[in-house]
């Protein structure tokens, strides 16, 4: 045996465990016992699942009345592809379809926009007019499926109602369909969005989302707050909740100021979670998430209905936790977030392809997604009893610590004059800024262990890929001529008269609800740019929010 | 070395895609390493881009992308650099990409691509591409 070897495996044998801190940076004991839960008050603080605070799961049977819903995201190249992807996930057992835009549509600009150059299709679906949603839901049952529009920009109200208008094409009602839009445009601001984000705009059209479909359609979800994309920058766990409420509350108050009662809506609100890698600390995060929302629902909202109560959430498998280099040890990390997700009493779950750090997902690793799914679901038990970890010493303290770093966090943005004061400062951006590169420094130090990142490193040229799917540059042509060639065809008189309307009523008042105006501007195949620009000049902003183009009719 | 002038790096997005950790967290940890860093952000045009370098007097371009527009964008801002006369420039990109387009954006002119590495294999490349010590940069 040679020297190096020798010492090799000595290294491996001495090998310790990671710091006695979680990924969040919080500090864990050796191991936990009764004395750590002295005060344990079970019902007051934990109760059974579906009882009040919620702790354990929102419902009481929780997987065994239902699994959760398996929600793949996806969306790339043109409606008529997606449409096909989106088919073929039906086929596989897919429970719920989770379809996300493309960068011009998220950005509130149409595909034949001169900066939609090469973001055509790019990271998701054109969503431009009608027409594309159309191609995208044919052959779908829309009055079964259940259907989530990533729509999470400024650009959702026009999602929606493209939605909407196509359903009222087809004869369903608005009232019968189920899914959710994401309409959380603020967190858009921290997503790389912020140009298209302006908080008023932000605010407004998600309102206007969440009364049209309160007072519409009762089997929506008009929000589902994205923490998941603020953790992606870098965050902590308390720090994930405690901004995603903070902006959750702001869209609350924005809703209660149009005249809604809290127990009208907020039964309708959701939210859509990171599961990152440390196991314990994720299924803590969420179950704390759950007592925290059930309290401010109770205590500082005044909502009586037990469903006001409930926080209920989706699953995103955390993105930035996967490597792109051996990028087949990201099954391992996706299987085991997916099951810190279910064993927190998760609703719905993407669980991220394993190599989304490439390139767009093939079809193959899409598949081997949803069995991951479907192997937590069916083979290994762990949805057989709600909430198992459940008094347990570390889980039960690990709860409590993280609800009181969230709570302390929340007493700082009230103390700076809450979350639209802190949004508006640039306080927020900073946290964010900091974490990030706190989050890089460790990685780059080998304090944080990232395997095949900064320890055990493989010679990149030695491995081996296979054939990765990129984007299709032809797709992008075909979309964007599709685009001009309606233009041409469509009735211009009309579209200029419902973007008229649609101006003047937005003119009229803020609180103007303009869902139904938008809805028939769509029927008559005015694009997002149209719809959207025309709402912005109405609110004092410009058409384009990269201020390239002027509004084609005034 | 004295008198010698501090290496000066672009780094920027361009495009409309909005993962910018990593662009901002290289540019943070550049400047760290004792780089000159001009950091543009999000949304910018390759002509933007190129038109800035040359302003600025960069010694070298960083580009950062995500969502699979490289094999669009990257060709026009190697275009854009020949057109303003100024092909000297060398051009790196990092964020995630396809193994198979690695060698394509290199036949493009590109120096480097680095797909999802740690900021250290950035600056490791960049000492010996300037072939500079700490003191110099």
């Amino acid at each position: 045996m040679n020297k190096k070897k020798q010492k090799t495996n000595l290294d491996g044998y001495y090998e310790k465990s990671s710091v006695g801190t979680t990924h969040s940076g919080l500090p864990v004991k050796d191991y936990y016992n009764p004395d750590d839960l002295a005060n344990f008050d079970y019902q007051k603080s934990v109760s059974d699942p579906g009882s009040y605070p919620y702790t354990r799961g929102i419902h009481q049977d929780m997987f065994r009345g239902r699994l959760w819903t398996t929600r793949e995201v996806s969306g790339f190249g043109t409606s008529e592809e997606t449409n096909e992807r989106l088919i073929y996930l039906i086929r596989e057992g897919a429970g719920g379809l989770n379809v996300i835009p493309d960068n011009p549509s998220i950005m509130g600009i149409d595909s034949d926009h001169p900066r939609s150059k090469g973001e055509v299709g790019v990271q998701g679906v054109p969503m431009c007019t009608l027409q594309d949603m159309e191609m995208m839901m044919n052959g779908i049952a829309m009055d079964q499926i259940s259907m989530s529009l990533i729509a999470s920009s400024t650009q959702t109200p026009v999602a929606l109602s493209q939605y909407i208008a196509l359903a009222e094409n087809s004869g369903i009602k608005p009232s019968d369909l189920k899914g959710t839009t994401q309409n959380d445009p603020i967190h858009c601001r921290y997503a790389g969005f912020a140009i298209s984000s302006p908080i008023n705009l932000a605010l407004k059209t998600a309102v206007d989302v969440i009364e049209y479909c309160t007072l519409n359609m009762p089997y929506w979800y008009p929000i589902n707050v994205n923490m998941y994309d603020l953790r992606e920058q870098g965050l902590s766990a308390p720090q994930e909740v405690a901004f995603g409420f903070a902006m959750a509350m702001v869209y609350i108050q924005g809703v209660l100021d149009r005249g809604l009662d809290i127990d009208q809506f907020a039964n309708r609100f959701a939210f859509y979670c990171s599961v990152h890698m440390d196991f314990f600390e994720e299924i803590a995060k969420l179950r704390a998430a759950r007592r925290i929302w059930a309290k401010l629902m109770k205590d500082r909202f005044g909502a009586k209905d037990p469903k006001s109560q409930k926080f209920k959430f989706g699953v995103h498998t955390a993105g930035c936790s996967l490597v792109p280099f051996q990028p087949k040890n990201n099954i391992i990390r996706v299987a085991y977030e997916a099951m810190a997700a279910v064993l927190a009493g998760v609703q719905s779950l993407h669980c991220c392809s394993y190599d989304e750090p490439i390139a767009l997902p093939t079809e193959e690793s899409v598949r081997l997604a949803i069995r991951t799914q479907q192997i937590l679901a069916h083979e290994t038990g762990v949805a057989r009893v709600g909430d198992p970890l459940g008094g347990s010493y570390y889980i039960e303290s690990l709860t409590d610590q993280i609800e009181k770093e969230v709570y302390a966090i929340m007493d700082e943005i009230d103390s700076k004059g809450g979350m639209k004061k802190v949004l508006e400062s640039g306080w927020l951006d900073a946290e964010i800024d900091r974490a990030s590169l706190d989050y890089q420094k460790e990685v780059e130090k080998g304090d944080r262990i990232i395997v095949g990142l900064n320890r055990y490193r493989t010679d990149e040229e030695v491995e081996k890929y296979e054939e990765f799917h990129g984007a299709s540059m032809a797709s992008q042509k075909v979309q964007v001529d599709k685009v001009k060639k309606l233009k041409e065809q469509r009735d211009e008189k009309k579209v200029k008269a419902v973007l008229k309307t649609l101006k003047a009523t937005a003119e009229e008042d803020e609180k103007n609800n303009l869902i139904a105006f938008m809805i028939t501007a769509t029927k008559q195949y005015a694009t997002l740019g149209e719809i959207l620009g025309t709402v912005r000049i109405a609110m004092g902003e410009t058409y384009d929010p990269l201020d390239v183009l002027t509004h084609p009719f005034f | 070395m004295t008198g010698e002038k501090r290496r000066r790096i672009l780094i920027a997005k361009v495009g409309l895609d909005g993962h910018d950790r990593g662009a901002k967290a290289l540019a943070a940890l550049l400047k760290q390493e004792g780089y000159e860093v001009i950091y543009l952000g999000m949304y910018n045009t390759p002509e933007g881009v190129v038109k800035t370098a040359i302003q600025e007097d960069v010694d070298l371009i960083g580009i950062s992308f995500l969502s699979g527009e490289h094999m669009i964008l990257t060709p026009e801002l190697m275009d854009q650099l020949k057109k303003h006369n100024a092909p000297e420039i060398p051009v790196i990109i990092g964020g995630i990409f396809p193994p198979q387009d690695v060698e394509k954006i290199l036949n493009m002119g590109v120096k480097k691509v680095f797909r999802g590495s740690m900021v250290k294999d950035v600056t490791t490349y960049l000492d010996q591409f300037f072939n500079v010590t700490n003191l110099e940069k």
